[in-house]
């Protein structure tokens, strides 16, 4: 037997301005994650354009998109993708190491969106002492610390209680609406829609929906921290 | 992305990899490491040691720096005492000796001038019973503890008059069929077999029995300084001396270096069985930590790590296991040199004390670093070019 050729996604195109709170939605294999991982420089389409900020970033070099996705997305994953041998704080600061910045300056910006998500107090726990929802609270304080202009969030409460699900959707509704972050975030429920400025449902890898929803301040919004 | 943040990072990410991941792992690692780097170090230690031995037990027991033999052709060397006077006379000589060297199958009989002697050999001050010979001494012998013997000892393959003591009487029978009968003065032990199998009595007792007349068999000459043996010799030559002239090495006609090039051999061989160990453990020991990371490597990746930085750290983890390995290795080679030189392996040759230099340290740390980078450079290389999506997924 030879391989099959599996086509996840076939003619989207989206464009999402500056400051919106992106959901994708669709089915499971609809090509949500595909897309995700697409715009995050995870993974390469066969054909097409992907343009951020400007640059096409198919076009860059291997070296290139890993300085792009360190300088200018922020990614989180469903499972959290946290470094099990760092603390919250060394998870976070970690990219910052990278950029070169100094220690007293990575410390505070990581102490201060650590405290942000809410957890100043477990700043010094490994992966293994915080419950899921710190964990995704630990990830997207990850994602956020290099001030990315795309938060990417791949299904980030498919593994949380609905409750938990809930403050990190208001974490992400504050973050939008306070530092006018823009959000692209995969989900299956529906619930989420509530959440979301746009709604892209996807189906057999194509759009089937675009839908502007929320045009007011969502109530889990406001105020950070 | 600077450098210098890049390695910051690399050592940050090898640090708390070292710092958090599994202590029994890594201290079973570096042991390996600590027992390649003894390995590496405690042959070539031998071998040195054997030769420093070799060395050490010729000059100062058996032939001095050099020796002078007959004319070709001839049996003695003639006005020996003329010769002998002659020859100290030259800068850096600190002495010279000569007798007479009488041989059966087993052992040696050597007539010799007790004080000269003195200048030249250090076998006076290793007598373990009675004393060394005088130059009045009429009638005495001394001889070696092996030719001595002890009682009830088992006929072995060593000449041994099986527990002759200070005060007994032995008979000598010289190769003009005359014997004497010497009372034994002293037994002495130096632990060099050539030696400890041999007898001496004064010159004056042998030239008596043989009419020899200003003649004996050979000069030793003992320099000022070892290991200039050659520039002695040809300072010698330049004094218009006709009897041949060696070094001891050249008189211990090539057995050591034919030895040494035996033990170079097998040190060739270990060094290369313990780097290729070395290579296998440190190679699967990367290897297994990467591939248990994978998916940590997949999640460094995506969020802006840089592949460079990634096997970096593998290597900086690398060269951490090998400094402390070769760090304990130093301390476990020195706990091996302390025991082995009180109580040091015993050669036919003289007792051998390992002779760890600084080179061959030096030499083994700079393998063990070489190979542990390189086979720990490999399997990180493998895994960390992996794409990030199937690394993230394991």
């Amino acid at each position: 037997m030879g391989r099959v050729e599996v086509r996840a996604l076939g003619g989207v195109s989206l464009e999402v301005a500056k400051g919106e709170f992106v959901g994708i939605m669709g089915a499971s294999g609809s090509g949500k994650s595909t897309l995700l991982h697409i715009l995050g420089l995870l993974d390469r389409p066969t054909s097409g354009r992907v343009t951020i900020d400007g640059t096409d970033v198919l076009a860059l070099s291997d070296h290139r998109r890993t300085l792009f996705r360190l300088n200018r997305l922020g990614y989180v994953f469903q499972d959290y993708a946290l470094i099990g041998e760092l603390t919250a704080l060394e998870n976070v600061y970690l990219t910052s190491l990278v950029r070169g910045a100094s220690k007293a300056e990575y410390l505070k910006r990581s102490a201060e969106i650590l405290r942000r998500v809410g957890l100043g107090d477990r700043m010094d726990h490994r992966q293994s002492e915080l419950s899921g929802g710190e964990q995704q609270r630990v990830a997207i304080a990850r994602a956020l610390v290099n001030n990315p202009s795309i938060l990417l969030a791949d299904e980030p409460c498919a593994n949380l209680d609905s409750q938990t699900s809930k403050s990190i959707l208001d974490l992400f509704a504050r973050l939008n609406e306070d530092l006018d972050q823009t959000i692209v975030m995969v989900s299956h429920e529906d619930w989420h829609k509530e959440y979301f400025c746009r709604i892209v449902t996807l189906r057999d890898g194509l759009i089937e929906e675009m839908v502007e929803c929320r045009k007011e301040p969502h109530p889990g919004g406001g105020e950070a921290g | 992305m600077p450098v210098l943040a890049g390695l910051r990072v690399s050592a940050f990410l090898a640090w708390k990899s070292i710092q958090r991941g599994s202590r029994g792992t890594l201290a079973l690692t570096i042991m390996i490491i600590a027992l390649i780097f003894v390995n590496l170090v405690f042959l070539p230690s031998i071998i040195s040691g054997v030769v420093e031995t070799f060395n050490t037990q010729s000059i100062d027991f058996d032939l001095g720096n050099l020796v002078i033999e007959p004319r070709e052709g001839s049996q003695y060397i003639d006005d020996v005492t003329g010769l002998q006077r002659k020859v100290e006379r030259i800068p850096g000589i600190a002495g010279a000796t000569f007798f007479y060297r009488g041989r059966n199958a087993a052992s040696t009989l050597y007539g010799i001038n007790p004080e000269d002697e003195r200048s030249v050999t250090r076998i006076a001050d290793y007598m373990t019973t009675g004393e060394f010979l005088s130059n009045g001494d009429t009638d005495a012998i001394v001889m070696g503890a092996t030719l001595a013997g002890s009682e009830g000892e088992e006929a072995g393959g060593l000449p041994s008059l099986q527990g002759i003591g200070v005060g007994d009487s032995v008979e000598v029978a010289y190769p003009n069929g005359e014997t004497r009968t010497y009372r034994v003065k002293g037994i002495f032990e130096t632990q060099s077999f050539g030696v400890d199998t041999a007898a001496f009595v004064t010159s004056r007792e042998i030239s008596e029995v043989l009419g020899l007349d200003n003649q004996a068999s050979i000069i030793l000459v003992k320099t000022e300084v070892n290991g200039r043996e050659e520039e002695y010799k040809t300072e010698i030559l330049s004094y218009g001396i006709q009897e041949e002239i060696l070094t001891f090495r050249e008189k211990s006609g090539g057995f050591v270096d034919q030895a040494i090039q035996s033990f170079n051999i097998i040190n060739a061989i270990s060094t290369l069985v313990s780097l290729i160990i070395a290579i296998v453990v440190v190679f699967i020991v990367i290897f297994i930590n990467t591939v248990n990371r994978r998916r940590q490597i997949g999640i460094l990746k995506a969020i802006g790590i840089d592949q460079q930085i990634i096997i970096n750290s593998y290597v900086l983890q690398v060269l951490f296991i090998t400094a402390v390995g070769a760090l304990v290795g130093i301390g476990l080679n020195a706990g091996v040199t302390t025991y082995l030189t009180a109580y040091p392996l015993v050669f036919p040759g003289g007792p051998v004390y390992p002779d760890v230099e600084a080179s061959a340290i030096l030499r083994s740390i700079a393998s063990l670093f070489a190979v542990s980078v390189v086979a720990g450079y490999i399997p990180a290389w493998q895994i960390a070019r992996e794409d990030i999506l199937s690394a993230i997924r394991g």
